[in-house]
């Protein structure tokens, strides 16, 4: 008589139990699990890293005429120009969409999804606390968007370390490798924070996504505007700068999202920045603003998005 | 939760002669009596009073918790799991403090909402693997135990769907399904017919009976429908506005006062009535072949009589039982409507 496989019926569990301090970790992995698992978001990741990608090219044809010339020192001149905290710089600038994208992806739905669906009955009627519910998902959102950027600027670290030591890379800025870790992880708590908080006001992911959009552009907008302003106070060549224009300009620049961000990472990398590839060095940029005045409202505001999550997370039917 | 000492009687054999003793024995668990204990509850929402000064101590096994819409069955509950936060009295479930151990509260009970829920964008068996792992299992017990439960409770091959997709009646198992996959030793289950086709509220009710009959459960079912609590449970609480109406097993509640009996006839026979009148019975009412008949003495005394009255008026007696209402009936008395 052959035995069955596996008892199907219901019956308890004796069995051990996961620790209670744990539970925030089971709810993270499954939205790293659910994120990780989307194929849009390593496309975009990737997309992400452009500007390294075209600079990786640009250093490939630059060494390579290198070569052709046959000009002793020519690589050391042309590679000297470089500031390589200020390619990171500028990386990080232009691909300040691309991370919207991403956190729009694995963030706007993150608590949006179950206020809809009354997932949060789930959560709170198991041995979880509300503390482990939010932690949870604000994990699940920090480690997929701080993976989202870093692959890109991890690549380009490594391969400026494997290939541009003996031009500087390494001696330019001894600690560029911990600045970046720094200015990825303050920009993903700050966004991470913002989005979570956005998204607990709102039943459907959709819509949370279209309200933090629209912040986002609204305000970059204005960002946008104050660098024209900043642009138009600089003179041009012949004009005479306004300088109480330029200096009001360069301050409002800041107050965006990606502005924020942006003054995050000049002051992080200590650098005001320089135009892309290392074309002109003279060309004027607008400052890093002083410390505080993007610490500041970045911690206010990741502090008002995270309380903002904590007051709405309830276990209270959503009936349809 | 640490050890309990708790006193038992045991008989012992000494010399010849039983010696009734009593000793203290150490539990790794609570004792308990009764799943949960209720001590005069208030839930306030704003000025609404959800529940007043409610009491209550529920027994082990299947009980339902009846009460007409907006009665307060499910603040209860939500009580019971720590979602609200009482204004005065307390309560323990499964030996725990309700407010101060709400977490080994909600590892020891298992929750089934009114409401549709889910985690959006899992199948079946990810969400209720999910739910175990939430519940404190290790990954692969979760995994294991997501597939016996969704068996269990009827899914089969759904299981690899997302849930969004399930029909109305799958939505209702697959709560159940989240509700059990960590083992609890008590199940909430709020409203678990609602929405549900004829068919679907059947295997539902079977389903809750087989788990707290068959599984060892502790079920506590909070409906506003009678034949569900009639169906499932052995216990009943009514709830009204916030307070206690009545508590006890539904067959004591069905039970009329005195006790009466009911006689079923093959065919009519009015000399039956009379010859059972002259020996004393009281005819409560006729209805086509059913008389029922209060006797002054105990149940076999009645039956006796009944039989007596048979024999001398010659009719044939088909069904002889003690009289019993409906719990509609009892419920209704009960509310005093």
């Amino acid at each position: 008589m052959s035995e069955p496989i596996v008892d199907l019926s219901y019956r308890g569990y004796g069995g051990p139990h996961l620790a209670e301090k744990r539970r925030w970790l089971v709810i993270a992995k499954m939205s790293w699990r659910i994120a990780f698992n989307k194929k849009a978001f390593w496309v975009f990741s990737g997309i992400a890293g452009w500007y390294y990608l075209v600079m990786i090219a640009f250093l490939y044809v630059l060494e390579q005429v290198g070569i052709a010339q046959k000009a002793p020192g020519l690589s050391e001149r042309l590679f000297g120009r470089l500031t390589w905290c200020d390619q990171f710089l500028t990386g990080f600038n232009y691909s300040q969409l691309i991370w919207l994208v991403l956190g729009l992806m694995v963030g706007a739905g993150a608590i949006a999804n179950d206020n809809g669906t009354n997932a949060l009955l789930v959560y709170l009627s198991k041995p979880c606390r509300k503390i482990d519910y939010l932690f949870g998902k604000w994990m699940g959102v920090f480690v997929p968007l701080l993976v989202g950027m870093g692959v890109s600027n991890v690549f380009f670290y490594l391969y400026g370390v494997l290939n541009f030591r003996e031009y500087g890379f390494l001696t330019q800025d001894p600690w560029l490798g911990p600045r970046l870790l720094l200015m990825l992880v303050g920009a993903a708590i700050f966004q991470t924070s913002l989005i979570i908080g956005v998204s607990s006001l709102f039943n459907k992911g959709r819509m949370a996504g279209a309200a933090f959009s629209a912040a986002f552009f609204l305000m970059t907008f204005f960002s946008l505007l104050m660098f024209v302003a900043w642009g138009v106070s600089q003179g041009g060549r012949r004009g005479k700068p306004n300088l109480e224009l330029g200096s009001m300009a360069e301050k409002l620049y800041y107050w965006s999202i990606d502005g924020l961000q942006i003054g995050w990472a000049k002051v992080v990398l200590r650098t005001d920045g320089s135009a892309p590839f290392g074309a002109d060095r003279d060309m004027p940029q607008i400052h890093a603003p002083p410390a505080m005045m993007v610490i500041v409202p970045m911690i206010v505001l990741s502090i008002l998005g995270v309380g903002l999550a904590w007051s709405r997370i309830r276990a209270v039917e959503v009936v349809k | 939760m640490g050890h309990q000492w708790g006193q038992r009687s045991i008989w012992a054999q000494s010399a010849g002669q039983r010696l009734l003793l009593q000793v203290k024995i150490r539990t790794e668990t609570p004792i308990v009596m009764f799943v949960a204990e209720i001590r005069n509850l208030t839930v306030r929402y704003g000025q609404f009073v959800a529940l007043s000064e409610f009491s209550v101590s529920i027994p082990e096994g299947c009980v339902g918790l009846l009460g007409p819409n907006g009665a307060g069955k499910t603040t209860l509950i939500k009580t019971l799991l720590g979602f609200v936060d009482p204004s005065g009295g307390g309560g323990t479930v499964l030996g725990r403090e309700v407010g101060r151990h709400d977490l080994q509260i909600r590892q020891a009970v298992g929750y089934m909402p009114e409401q549709d829920c889910h985690i959006p964008g899992l199948t079946a068996v990810q969400y209720v693997a999910y739910a175990g792992e939430l519940g404190g299992l290790p990954p692969n017990q979760a995994l294991r135990r997501a597939h016996e439960v969704i068996e269990y409770c009827g899914l089969g091959e759904a299981r690899y769907r997302t849930v969004e997709t399930y029909s109305t009646g799958m939505k209702q198992r697959i709560k159940l399904a989240q509700a059990l996959v960590h083992g609890p030793q008590l199940l909430l289950l709020d409203e678990p017919t609602n929405g549900l086709d004829p068919m679907g509220r059947e295997e539902m009710l079977a389903l809750i009976r087989s788990i707290s009959h068959e599984k060892g459960v502790n079920v506590l079912v909070s409906s506003h429908l009678l034949p569900d609590i009639e169906r499932t449970c052995d216990d009943v609480i009514v709830l009204m506005g916030g307070k206690l109406i009545k508590q006890g097993k539904i067959a004591d509640m069905k039970r009329v006062e005195g006790h009466p009996m009911d006689v079923e006839l093959r065919l009519p026979n009015e000399q039956f009535v009379a010859e059972a009148e002259q020996l004393g019975l009281t005819l409560d009412f006729a209805e086509l072949l059913v008389y029922r008949f209060q006797g002054t003495g105990t149940i076999g005394a009645t039956s006796a009589l009944l039989f007596e009255a048979a024999r001398r008026s010659g009719a044939q007696i088909r069904r002889l039982n003690l009289a019993i209402r409906s719990l509609e009936e009892a419920f209704l008395e009960a509310v005093d409507v």
